[in-house]
């Protein structure tokens, strides 16, 4: 222990002086304004992902497009700590695939080419949210890739044998919830999974609430805002009355429960249903998919969690050919075919969300057109989640206060008012406007 | 290196205050790469930090395109580490772990060293070798396999405690931070063993024959000779504990994949983790990492002098 963990302190130690040095450095080279010449001769791309099915999809643009070839690698396990690194170094690829929650902080450490010019007019091709997730103050960095939008996952053998109805509004859920525990008090509704943020992002965004906003040149801190409060008080009222299992998700402890069928719905991500079904296999056919029960009667609204988008770092020479590579990657119905098809991406592009590929019936779903319902809920998302500078450093916060609210030591209202109050003091430390 | 092998194999015909210095100069050559990669991957990190410590990066606005601006930012940002609750709350943890871990983990490997030292263990390399075994394991691995073994519902452990009425919760806030003590001492208890072990060999033999003639017990012999007899390999393997201790990072930062209840700050390495890689403040990370190194030089300091002191007294 003592040897591995002092190599790791040193080591990121260096890392640390290293990122000091660059980032004294790296204002040289952000004006490398050729982007736009659209420098005549082959250009070569490095392209760093992890979608599935991206080798595929490039060796095609590369079969079509021999003056824009692209070099893909693959991205495994902690490859995405490296890319601040790079980009900071001048060693970045030219175009990345990242999580959308990191724009902004990457944005503020001038890492991302603003892309407006280049890819501005692409807004109607993809769904309101996804689109306004890589927009801030009026310019797009980002071009979205794959979307994560919620529906309900339920145990249909479950909800028979009980004689339940699929709730269709919270209120309805929540009925539902302690008609479960009154036929069978080993059964919860969901699960409370304290280290999950996307669970609780999405019924935020659902809700229209955001952790942060724009105002003017400030930014607003909407963690504990009412949306967000009217969230909380759903979830207080499930964890109050035991109808909820506590169990951190993605551990195998979190299998094994789905596997012994303790838990009945899970309102989630359209590509869970995949992870689903990798991890608990025998419970194929037991599960139906319907839209997320919404807060008011009548209403449409879905949430969605996280999802992915391409960026292009400061420092890329060919933007331009770069941006014509991302636009044909996750707009084009060649490209989409592959991604969404045979790879099972759930696409941001609205032409991928109509794609025939994508509506196919899943087995494991006994025979559902799971998508459907996904697809739906997509296009249903609200324009509201904005994220800001610190998400990152939020989201851990928000996990830790959850903990704790999981172990009964205080409310998520608490929760969040203390995750809302870091989240502040750390956009004020850095300098910036706060509302 | 010419001059030095040149200077080696010249007698010196006469006494020249030269060849003396050419002779005195020979061993800092053969010095010379390891205090080039000592300044360039030790030293100087250490005096990039505090440089970087000392600074902040302040911008304006939303913060989209400009430039930060780096400023001398004074103690400001030890000010910050100091009220930081996590960073500091995380040494309280370390220290109350270490109170702990340290000494059961060094009771046990000295107790097993001892053992293994008496002739009445057989079959010893293999007993050894299975206690050193864990070592070999990499902390990651260990705490994932742990990690495992602590869980509800899929541990067999927390399993056959329970059919038997035993409801333990490994992983629950009070508990945790034990159940990570717990690994450390099962991955390093052999590391240490081999090496009290190793000084316990090197302690004459007539020594033990004297006392075994003047009638001493075998736990007399332990109690007055062998353990004074290396009471400075002991002092080491303290030391080397307490800033492992210190430093815990891997153990919990891999464990926390299976709770909650392990906080991104929980030790003074995690919270410097949190700060630069999740808030990118260098700066801030750096500060407590200057705050974390001179904490462990102080406790350091601390072990050597009284371990000196004892020493002294003895004698």
């Amino acid at each position: 222990m003592a040897r591995s963990s002092r190599l790791l302190a040193a080591t990121s130690v260096v890392v640390g002086a290293a990122l000091a040095l660059t980032a004294c450095s790296s204002s040289s080279d952000d004006s490398g304004g050729s982007g736009g010449s659209g420098a005549a001769g082959p250009v070569t791309l490095e392209f760093w992902g992890w979608a599935t099915g991206l080798e595929d999809a490039v060796a095609l643009w590369n079969e079509e497009n021999p003056d824009i070839q692209v070099d893909f690698f693959r991205m495994t396990g902690d490859d995405g700590d490296k890319i601040p690194a790079a980009i900071d170094n001048g060693t970045a690829p030219d175009v990345v695939q990242m999580s959308v929650h990191s724009i902004p902080s990457h944005v503020i450490a001038n890492r991302l080419t603003d892309l407006t010019e280049y890819v501005g007019d692409l807004e109607d091709d993809f769904t309101d949210a996804s689109w306004a997730n890589v927009t801030f103050d009026g310019s797009t960095y980002a071009v979205p890739q794959d979307f994560g939008p919620n529906a309900l996952m339920y145990r249909s053998d479950i909800f028979e044998q009980h004689g339940l109805t699929v709730p269709t509004t919270w209120d309805e859920y929540l009925e539902t919830a302690r008609a479960l525990k009154a036929a069978d008090p080993n059964l919860y509704i969901a699960q409370m999974s304290p280290n999950e943020t996307g669970y609780w992002i999405a019924d935020v965004w659902q809700n229209e609430g955001s952790w942060f906003g724009i105002d003017g040149d400030a930014w607003t801190v909407d963690v504990n805002d009412e949306a967000s409060q009217e969230v909380a008080e759903r979830w207080q009222t499930l964890l109050d009355e035991d109808l909820v299992k506590v169990v951190d998700m993605w551990t195998p402890e979190y299998w094994a429960e789905i596997n012994a069928g303790t838990i009945a719905t899970i309102n989630y991500a359209a590509w869970f249903p995949a992870m689903l079904e990798a991890n608990a296999a025998d419970l194929a056919g037991s599960w139906s998919v319907a839209p997320s029960p919404v807060y008011e009667a009548g209403s449409t609204a879905a949430g969605a969690g996280d999802s992915s988008v391409d960026v292009i770092p400061t420092g890329t020479e060919d933007v331009a050919q770069a941006a014509q590579f991302l636009t044909w990657l996750n707009t084009s119905e060649e490209s989409l075919d592959i991604l969404v098809g045979e790879n099972s991406m759930f696409p941001a592009a609205l032409s991928g969300l109509q794609s025939d590929a994508l509506h196919q019936p899943n087995a494991y779903f006994g025979g559902q057109v799971v998508n459907d319902v996904f697809a739906e809920a997509a296009e249903n998302v609200p324009a509201s989640w904005v994220d800001g500078p610190v998400y990152d450093l939020v989201q851990d916060t928000i996990k830790d206060e959850f903990a704790k609210v999981g172990n009964g030591a205080q409310t998520f209202e608490q929760a969040l008012d203390a995750a809302a109050e870091y989240a502040r003091t750390q956009l004020e430390q850095q300098g910036l406007n706060v509302k | 290196m010419t001059t030095a092998t040149a200077t080696a194999v010249r007698r010196t015909p006469r006494r020249r205050p030269r060849a003396g210095g050419g002779q005195r100069r020979a061993p800092y050559l053969f010095l010379a790469p390891f205090l080039v990669l000592f300044a360039v991957f030790t030293m100087a990190p250490i005096v990039l930090a505090v440089y970087s410590s000392f600074f902040q990066t302040k911008r304006s606005g939303l913060g989209f395109g400009g430039e930060g601006e780096v400023v001398f930012a004074g103690l400001d940002n030890y000010v910050r580490a100091l009220s930081n609750d996590g960073f500091v709350a995380g040494f309280g943890r370390v220290l109350g772990y270490g109170v702990v871990q340290v000494p059961v983990m060094l009771g046990l490997a000295l107790v097993l060293a001892l053992l293994f030292d008496t002739a009445l263990v057989r079959w010893k390399p293999f007993f050894q070798l299975s206690v050193f075994m864990p070592y070999a394991v990499p902390s990651v691995v260990a705490a994932l396999i742990w990690g495992f073994l602590y869980q509800p519902r899929v541990s067999p452990i927390v399993e056959g405690l329970r059919s038997v009425g035993w409801d333990v919760s490994f992983l629950s806030p009070d508990v945790v931070l034990w159940s990570l003590a717990n690994v450390a001492v099962w991955s390093v208890t052999g590391v240490n063993m081999v090496i009290l072990f190793s000084a316990l060999q090197s302690v004459p033999r007539e020594i033990y024959e004297a006392a075994r003639i003047d009638g001493a017990s075998e736990l007399r012999t332990a109690l007055s000779i062998k353990i004074p007899m290396i009471m400075p390999s002991l002092t080491l393997t303290f030391l080397f504990s307490i800033i492992g201790t210190m430093q815990l990072f891997n153990e919990p930062m891999t464990m926390r994949a299976v709770t909650s209840n392990i906080s991104g700050d929980y030790t003074p390495n995690m919270a410097i983790f949190q700060a630069t890689t999740l808030g990118g403040d260098v700066n801030l990370g750096s500060a407590m990492a200057v705050v974390l190194g001179l904490v462990i030089f102080v406790l350091s300091l601390v072990v050597q002098g009284v371990s000196r002191r004892r020493n002294g007294a003895d004698r």
